[in-house]
């Protein structure tokens, strides 16, 4: 076995229910945590977690869930650039929380239960209840980003968990080539803009 | 060689684009290289008939001849023709009008490969295809929107919504699908419906998602933001057609015309009391272009051909408004170093009176008042409304003149100016801000243009009558 499918077969390995809490974590450190550098970090590592539910939608190619993981962590790579130059110079590297910590964590623990409960109560069609709640986890982070935060590098990632989500749903009913390539396309996009939009915030 | 249509619309802009990419540094190049490029693109689709060929030097053009891509099929239709001319006629003559405004602009390049990217999404087939192109269009528009500073909120909240809008317009070509094998499963449908709905919701910044509106024509560069209300706005509108188009049983659904109707009055009415009360001159031009897509739904939810026709000519009268408001708004902020408060312009109509009444005749036009197309299509729109909900076009009509009401109050800030505040701006403005004239000569040929269209509306409702016919499913 190449080294290339060895690591496949180990992604594929992750369960889906494991990515899915993975995905949750990593969500929880971008919104829970203000230091960029673990922000970008959990970002990464979402991405390695999204691949694993795209082994689930790709099974016959699983070249595919690498390519969409690679265009994660380009746009991670695109977003760390702009966070680096947005950083002013005077500005030491330290950890800390998120300002409003507790509604943070109170609304991430609400909306956590309500994705839940919306993958026991609705099916997706052609969707597995898993991966379901793979999507639905995914479309609570992104509206948990986009709705309660003015940053403009969270509210991007919220952007990109949409995207994400709308990926794997569309790609498990029509997991064509054009469709991905086109999705792939605005992901990177979305990465590029978001990143332009944190320098350009700066010099504003 | 012999090349099909679709090749030519979509590549050419986009060579080019590439090209200017490049050559960004010499500004008057990028201009008219872009400018000439939409152009003959438009010319090419009103003069090349679509049957046949027309040969140059041994170069071959079949505008009717489809392009299969990855086994999509992309082909130029009739019903095409009107939406693509739209887009590059549009496009060209923004760049011209940008051509003072942004200097070493992004926006040039950029903005012809968008043009490029939304033709892609009339041509191809299927409609997933093009909302994702629509959506990449637009992500573009992005990276020129800050160029000339100003807070990035108004180009972040227009990528959010844009994205937002995504999901539901690809779910419903989908569920669409699923109908035809289940046609007794009305919930498809319903569903459907209700996320076509919210998406195009979104898109046209209907109430409650028009928050992007404003944000984007007060933190943008003025020439871009027109560049979103028109190129941009008209093509998620016969993006809208073209689901219709595709999937006719979607416009038999009673509750659409009614939803139509609902959201565009209270689009007007909300962008009509927040327009009357605007201090910032961005957000007036965000708020009265509010109105015009609630006008433009309304005159939609009549479920008429008179309708459709309405809406193409709203569309039509709105790039020599907003053109014209452009240049004005352009000018002032130059004046008060990109502030468009009130307090700050007051009397600044004394010190740049071409870019105050390229503004003000411009905000006239949008708000549908005479003398402009926009009238001819409002008072359109009334006369249909009255047939069926006369208090619908009463209401119509005030929120007109609620917009109305907000570019008099900015009329009157820019004109008057007392001896206290005629000290501190003349101490705060630089003294060296003159108008540019060629700027000024651009500011009145459009208004010239305005002007006549308002005299002689028959050639564009023409267009508009004809481009209604196309679209058989309203009758």
């Amino acid at each position: 076995m190449t080294p290339f499918a060895l690591w496949l077969d180990r992604i594929s390995g992750v369960t889906t229910t494991t990515a899915v809490w993975g995905l949750f974590l990593a969500g929880a450190v971008i919104y829970l945590v203000a230091e960029w550098r673990l922000r970008v970090l959990a970002l990464f590592g979402q991405y390695f977690f999204i691949g694993v539910l795209f082994t689930r939608v790709f099974v016959d190619r699983p070249e595919m869930s690498l390519l969409k993981v690679l265009v994660g962590w380009l746009i991670c790579g695109a977003l760390f650039l702009s966070a680096r130059i947005r950083q002013s110079a005077s500005e030491h590297p330290r950890f800390h929380w998120a300002a409003d910590l507790p509604f943070r964590a109170l609304s991430l623990v609400m909306m956590t239960v309500v994705a839940y409960l919306a993958s026991q109560r609705y099916t997706l069609p052609l969707v597995p209840q898993d991966l379901a709640l793979g999507c639905i986890m995914l479309v609570v982070l992104a509206l948990l980003f986009i709705g309660t935060e003015e940053d403009s590098g969270v509210v991007g990632v919220g952007v990109l968990n949409l995207l994400a989500a709308l990926d794997v749903f569309y790609s498990a009913q029509d997991p064509g080539l054009v469709v991905t390539g086109l999705l792939i396309m605005v992901n990177l996009l979305v990465g590029l803009a978001i990143s332009y939009l944190t320098v350009v915030e700066v010099e504003a | 060689m012999n090349l099909a249509g679709p090749v030519v619309v979509l590549a050419a802009p986009l060579a080019v684009a590439g090209v200017l990419q490049i050559l960004r540094r010499w500004t008057l190049l990028s201009v008219w290289l872009s400018a000439l490029t939409a152009i003959a693109m438009g010319v090419m689709l009103t003069l090349l008939p679509l049957e046949g060929a027309w040969s140059f030097r041994g170069v071959t053009i079949e505008l009717g001849r489809s392009l299969v891509v990855m086994g999509r099929v992309l082909t130029i239709e009739a019903t095409d023709i009107f939406v693509l001319r739209y887009i590059f006629f549009t496009a060209g003559a923004l760049f011209l009008l940008a051509w003072r405004l942004l200097p070493h602009s992004n926006f040039f390049p950029v903005g012809l490969a968008a043009a490029a990217l939304f033709s892609g999404a009339f041509m191809v087939e299927q409609v997933v295809y093009a909302a994702l192109l629509v959506v990449m269009g637009a992500l573009l528009m992005v990276f020129p929107l800050h160029e000339s500073g100003g807070a990035a909120r108004g180009g972040l909240r227009y990528l959010v919504y844009t994205t937002l809008a995504l999901p539901g317009l690809m779910v419903t070509q989908l569920l669409l699908d699923l109908f035809t094998i289940f046609p007794n499963d009305q919930g498809l449908l319903a569903t459907a419906t209700v996320l076509l709905g919210v998406s195009f919701a979104i898109l046209f910044g209907a109430v409650p998602f028009q928050s992007w509106l404003s944000a984007v024509a007060t933190d943008g560069a003025p020439p871009v933001v027109t560049y979103l209300f028109t190129v941009n706005a008209g093509t998620v509108w016969f993006l809208l057609l073209a689901y219709f188009r595709s999937y006719p049983w979607l416009s038999e659904q009673a509750a659409l015309g009614s939803l139509f109707t609902g959201l565009g009055l209270l689009m007007m009415v909300t962008g009509g009391v927040l327009a009357a009360a605007q201090q910032r001159l961005g957000r007036l031009v965000g708020y009265a272009t509010l109105v015009d897509n609630g006008a433009m739904l309304l005159a939609l939810g009549t479920g008429r051909i008179e309708g459709l026709a309405l809406t193409a000519l709203l569309l039509l009268a709105r790039p020599f408004s907003l053109g014209l408001m452009t240049l004005g708004l352009q000018g002032l902020r130059r004046l008060t170093g990109g502030v468009d408060a009130h307090e700050a312009l007051e009397g600044a109509g004394l010190r740049m009176p071409w870019s105050a009444m390229a503004f003000l005749v411009g905000g006239v036009a949008l708000a549908g008042f005479p003398l402009s197309l926009g009238f001819t299509a409002r008072w359109g729109l009334y006369r249909v409304l009255a047939l069926t909900s006369l208090s619908n076009a009463l209401l119509a009509l005030a929120s007109t003149a609620a917009v109305m009401l907000g570019v008099v109050s900015s009329m009157r800030v820019l004109l008057v100016q007392t001896s206290s505040q005629r000290l501190t701006t003349e101490a705060a403005a630089p003294s060296d801000v003159r108008e540019d004239r060629v700027v000024v000569v651009l500011i009145v040929a459009l208004l010239l243009v305005t002007l006549a269209l308002g005299f002689f509306p028959n050639v564009a409702s023409g267009f508009a009558t004809e481009m209604a016919h196309w679209y058989t499913f309203f009758k």
